[in-house]
């Protein structure tokens, strides 16, 4: 029966460990779920330069006005790269009891398994995870700012097209390699789609552990299987793995990547000038038509590159939407009540400010939660910076070609 | 030994009623979800440990591998609730059928095996499952793993908004991994076992079966951490391969046991206790990533416990050493 | 808003019943003739890879021998390695094949160091206490690790880490050739020492014949806490020559151990030979079984020759290993 003392000294260490500071009872607290651990890391940032700047515009601006100049006070929580931990941090922070919103995780992988959690907490989470099981599932309190993976992999295809038009490229076969988390998955089902439906034939369909440390086996596969384009999705670490690794073993062909890894400024920093002419896709760049011409939101961009020192990348860009979005929704549900703002989240719609950063530049979620204007940007890398090439109704830059 | 101190005396009479009280009665006082979590966690990671303990404990053979049966129990009871609407208090049994049957074949095929070419082996036969769910997308959705959506409060689901219900179920499940422990501690098997695990040649010198009660012991100790499996999936609504078929839940669930107290019936649930308090103070205090950190603390206590006192910590108690059977 | 084909046509997607399957009869994976190029490729990665292994498998096997002791930390010696290459390489700007010189040394003295406090005091006992002892030393050291360093991963980029030196059609990386090169000679110099010098043979003496080895005049604990720390100052070695081309993160060791053993199985529990042969098995068929079978797929040929070796022939391919 020693066991007893134990549990008994485990309760003491449980109510010493619940201790937590009291805050301002006038904010509204929101919760920013990123990993800020672990092979995500660079991913959470991102996120979190951009949620912080947002939060600090909005306060900045009169805070929210519905609620007398309340201020967002953003609760930033680990979740760790590891998506059996996210729902635990999860459950951890909502359990609070002030929370009035969510906004996270950066990676479908961490949405999807704290998913059951949120909904059960019933407050809103606003997230720019791509998965299209996030919007799948019946929840009411998930909203999907942007595109879905199924998307992603329909426009890489759709731009191939397009460039074969526009280039006139003999292509025979494509490839598609995918990291085998939700967000790989998601994309590639769409590639495979959209892929068969314009008449390609596909040449290697695999999917590869992000984890992984050695891409030879892979390249090697890519290299024996023949295709003319390949379209890896991937996240940093492998993407750059990849790229390095084909052109060590110098295989070349034409690349056009899958968003995430092939995006985000760190592949620059790795790469250096080899990551030029690669294209990618995207849920969100910087240079899109709706933020260029728009000053307000133009100087969003301007003031992140001059703050961090580079050009604002798809997480912080998203992650500054999102801030936005659940500002207007409180705003137009008057309420700190997580239920409130979930219906306000449901029947906004957001044509202008900050938030509208999203292109097109509208903002409004379906019945299933998810943001029915929104849809993928297809960007080249040109001088280190990353330029909206594709759809036309975005874009800014013109192809530079041919790609060496 | 012999002395029996009256105070002690009513105290150990009145403290097991008076501490099922307080366990049973706990939420319905305390309505934080975090701390009823938490408990869940102690009596999920006690009842596995209780489980490892019947083959890794008595028996004496170290399996490195046990988050297998784990993941025995977890995928079918997700796999059935999600894809055929099957509630988790039938999904399990499949589970804990495969359970018995891997565990009957894997005992034959590994206990001529020693020491660590047995350890191993169970080591490597995890993996094998663990890399098997990997690459089997179709079937277990991979590295995805299976989410489990949760569709509001339905009894027959087994699925609950609220953690009390989640907190009697596990602690039902607790008492009866408990009470099949204490039921092989005082049996015939249970000797046997002890036998082995002191002496294996001698054992078999004194005709005792020894793959016979070995393979029984793993089959015991693989249906009820396949049980546990099988409330993992139906509780936290997420599977995925590494989870709950990787070396980081096999070694906790050792780890609990051998700091517990191997061999005992309530070494296990010490045992938890300390490991996910510790977890749980290292997550407030580092965060993210480095929460992982607290196993620093149960590293040390482990190699304090190899060294100097390889029955547990239970050991170290007043009157613990009473936990066991007498030699 | 829906993206639209070329041909006009909106592009459809999957309902949630077929999203999450993935029919694998439409889709071709690639010529998969058995071209030639491919497989001599396949090997020769696998064989560049079986050269590491080499170098972590003969530190343990040697530990066995001599200790009989099964070192279930050996793989978190490879990640100190690595640790220690990655913040020489940070900090002082040294390159992994200079740092490997001076990490030897001194994961040799935290060998021997680990072997007198911790080691020592379970030679003897049973398996089980020294199984729980190293695997209690293996969690403390990634903990550790993952407190101090964080669980980021962490890349050392040398200048030749895109280098390639091609050999026919056959691309060999060179980061990895140099492991190779060095993994392979430095488990050469271990046998040479074992064989050819004086105090290699008193540590053969130790491993074959304890009791005679005490009376012939050596110190055998002397002999563990030498072997120990040779034993993982190779693993950490090989930690070192890894960093160009492998990622550096605390729980990385996990990778390396169940590998170690693999090959120490294989080649026979104490037999150096043995070791360096089985590992360049093992890296073949890790190596063959990614390409042929699937990418995730590879652990498994290794793990298979594990179980089969471990039912069939347990002393080991080339003999002579111990059984108990």
């Amino acid at each position: 029966m020693r066991a007893c003392l134990w549990m008994v000294i485990g309760m003491i260490g449980l109510a010493v460990a619940l201790v937590s500071p009291a805050l301002a009872a006038e904010d509204v607290q929101v919760a920013l779920f990123v990993m800020l651990s672990g092979p995500g890391v660079d991913l959470g940032k991102m996120s979190r330069d951009g949620a912080e700047m947002a939060a600090e515009d909005i306060n900045g601006s009169g805070g929210i006005k519905a609620l007398g100049g309340a201020k967002i006070k953003l609760i930033v929580a680990d979740v760790t790269s590891n998506a059996a931990q996210a729902p635990s941090v999860t459950e951890r922070t909502l359990s609070t009891g002030k929370i009035s919103g969510a906004i996270g995780y950066g990676a479908s992988q961490m949405t999807l398994t704290s998913l059951p959690v949120i909904e059960k907490s019933q407050i809103p989470l606003v997230t720019s995870s791509i998965s299209d099981k996030i919007t799948q599932q019946g929840y009411k309190y998930v909203f999907e700012i942007c595109p879905k993976g199924s998307h992603f992999g329909a426009t890489q295809v759709l731009f191939l097209s397009y460039l074969r038009k526009k280039y006139n490229l003999p292509i025979k076969q494509i490839g598609f390699v995918y990291e085998n988390t939700a967000y790989g998955t998601s994309t590639a089902e769409g590639l495979k789609q959209t892929a068969l439906k314009e008449g390609y034939k596909i040449g290697l369909f695999e999917a590869y552990d992000a984890k992984f440390t050695d891409a030879s086996p892979l390249v090697t596969k890519i290299k024996a299987s023949g295709v003319d384009v390949i379209f890896p999705v991937s996240y940093t670490t492998d993407a750059e793995l990849i790229i390095s690794t084909m052109q060590a073993m110098r295989v070349n062909p034409l690349v056009i990547g899958g968003g995430a890894g092939f995006i985000w400024p760190d592949i620059y920093k790795s790469l250096g000038e080899k990551i030029n002419g690669v294209f990618s896709v995207g849920s969100w760049s910087w240079d899109s038509k709706n933020i260029m011409s728009d000053p307000q939101r133009r100087s969003v961009v301007e003031r992140y590159k001059k703050r961090f020192g580079t050009f604002m990348p798809e997480q912080a860009g998203e992650h500054y939407a999102m801030v936005w979005t659940l500002k207007e929704a409180i705003e137009k549900a008057r309420s700190t009540d997580p239920k409130k703002i979930r219906d306000a989240l449901s029947s906004i719609e957001i044509t202008r400010g900050p938030a509208a950063l999203m292109q097109p530049g509208r903002i409004k979620f379906n019945e299933t939660g998810w943001n029915l204007y929104v849809h993928p940007t297809m960007i080249q890398w040109q001088k280190g910076e990353h330029r909206t090439v594709y759809p036309e109704e975005d874009a800014t830059h013109e192809v530079i070609w041919p790609v060496k | 030994m012999g002395m029996k101190d009256p105070c002690r005396a009513s105290w150990k009479k009145y403290a097991p009623p008076i501490l099922a009280a307080i366990v049973i009665l706990v939420p319905l006082a305390v309505p934080s979800r975090y701390i009823l979590r938490t408990l869940v966690n102690i009596f999920f990671f006690a009842a596995l440990g209780c489980a490892w303990n019947v083959i890794g404990g008595y028996a004496g053979q170290l399996s490195l591998g046990h988050s297998a049966f784990v993941a025995m129990g977890a995928y079918p009871t997700a796999l059935f609730l999600l894809n055929w609407n099957i509630p988790p208090w039938i999904g399990f049994i499949p589970g804990v059928v495969l359970a018995l049957i891997v565990a009957y074949l894997l005992g034959h095929l590994v206990f001529g095996l020693r020491g660590p070419y047995l350890a191993l082996s169970t080591l490597a036969f995890a993996e094998i499952l663990r890399i098997l769910l990997l690459h089997f997308r179709e079937q277990t959705g991979g590295s995805l793993g299976v989410t489990i959506p949760f569709k509001g409060t339905s009894v027959w689901k087994l699925q609950f908004a609220s953690e009390q219900p989640y907190y009697y179920i596990c602690l039902g499940l607790l008492g009866f991994c408990l009470y099949v422990t204490n039921r092989i501690h005082h049996s015939r098997m249970g000797y046997y076992l002890q036998a082995i695990k002191e002496n294996q040649d001698a054992a078999e010198n004194l005709g005792i079966n020894l793959s016979g009660n070995k393979v029984k012991a793993l089959m015991i100790s693989a249906a009820l951490t396949a049980l546990m499996g099988g409330f993992y999936a139906a509780y936290f609504y997420y599977i995925d391969p590494d989870s709950v078929a990787g070396m980081d839940l096999s070694i906790k669930i050792l780890l609990v046991a051998i700091i517990g107290g191997v061999g005992t019936v309530w070494g296990p649930v010490g045992g938890a206790c300390i490991l996910v308090v510790l977890t749980e103070a290292s997550n407030y205090l580092f965060g993210g990533g480095r929460a992982g950190a607290s196993l620093i603390i149960y590293a040390i206590i482990l190699i304090i416990v190899v060294l100097f006192s390889p029955r547990g910590l239970i050991a170290f108690l007043p009157g613990g050493a009473r936990s066991y059977r007498r030699e | 808003m829906l993206p639209v084909c070329s041909s006009g046509a909106q592009v459809e997607f999957p309902t949630p019943a077929q999203a999450g399957a993935f029919p694998r009869e439409e889709i071709g994976t690639g010529p998969r003739e058995m071209n030639t190029i491919t497989l001599l490729q396949s090997i020769v990665n696998g064989l560049m890879m079986g050269g590491v292994y080499a170098l972590i498998a003969v530190g343990l096997t040697l530990i066995f021998g001599v200790m009989n002791v099964v070192n279930f930390a050996h793989g978190e010696f490879v990640m100190l390695g690595m640790v220690l290459t990655y913040l020489l390489h940070n900090y002082l700007g040294w390159d992994p094949g200079v740092s490997i010189l001076l990490v030897i040394p001194v994961m040799l003295g935290v060998g021997a160091l680990i072997q007198k406090a911790l080691i020592s005091r379970v030679i003897g006992q049973s398996d089980e206490t020294q199984i729980l002892l190293t695997l209690g030393l293996s969690v403390l050291l990634t903990n550790v690790i993952l407190l101090i360093m964080g669980p980021d991963y962490l890349s050392v980029k040398t200048p030749y880490k895109l280098s390639v030196v091609a050999l026919g059609p056959i691309l060999l990386s060179v980061p990895r050739l140099i492991a190779f090169m060095v993994g392979l000679s430095f488990s050469g110099i271990l046998w040479l020492f074992l064989n050819r010098t004086t105090l290699g043979k008193a540590l053969r003496a130790v491993a074959e014949k304890p009791e005679v080895a005490t009376l012939m005049g050596i110190n055998p604990k002397k002999m563990h806490w030498l072997a120990f720390g040779i034993g993982i100052s190779l693993a950490a070695g090989a930690g070192s020559v890894l960093t160009p081309f492998f990622y550096t993160f605390p729980s990385v060791g996990g990778l390396f151990v169940l590998i170690a053993f693999v090959v120490v199985v294989l080649g026979g529990m104490g037999n150096i030979p043995g070791a360096i042969l089985g590992a360049l098995v093992i890296g073949i068929t890790e190596s063959l079984t990614a390409q042929y079978l699937a990418l995730d797929l590879a652990m498994l040929g290794v793990f298979i020759i594990f179980v089969l070796v471990l039912v069939f022939k347990p002393a080991g391919i080339l003999g002579k290993g111990k059984l108990y």
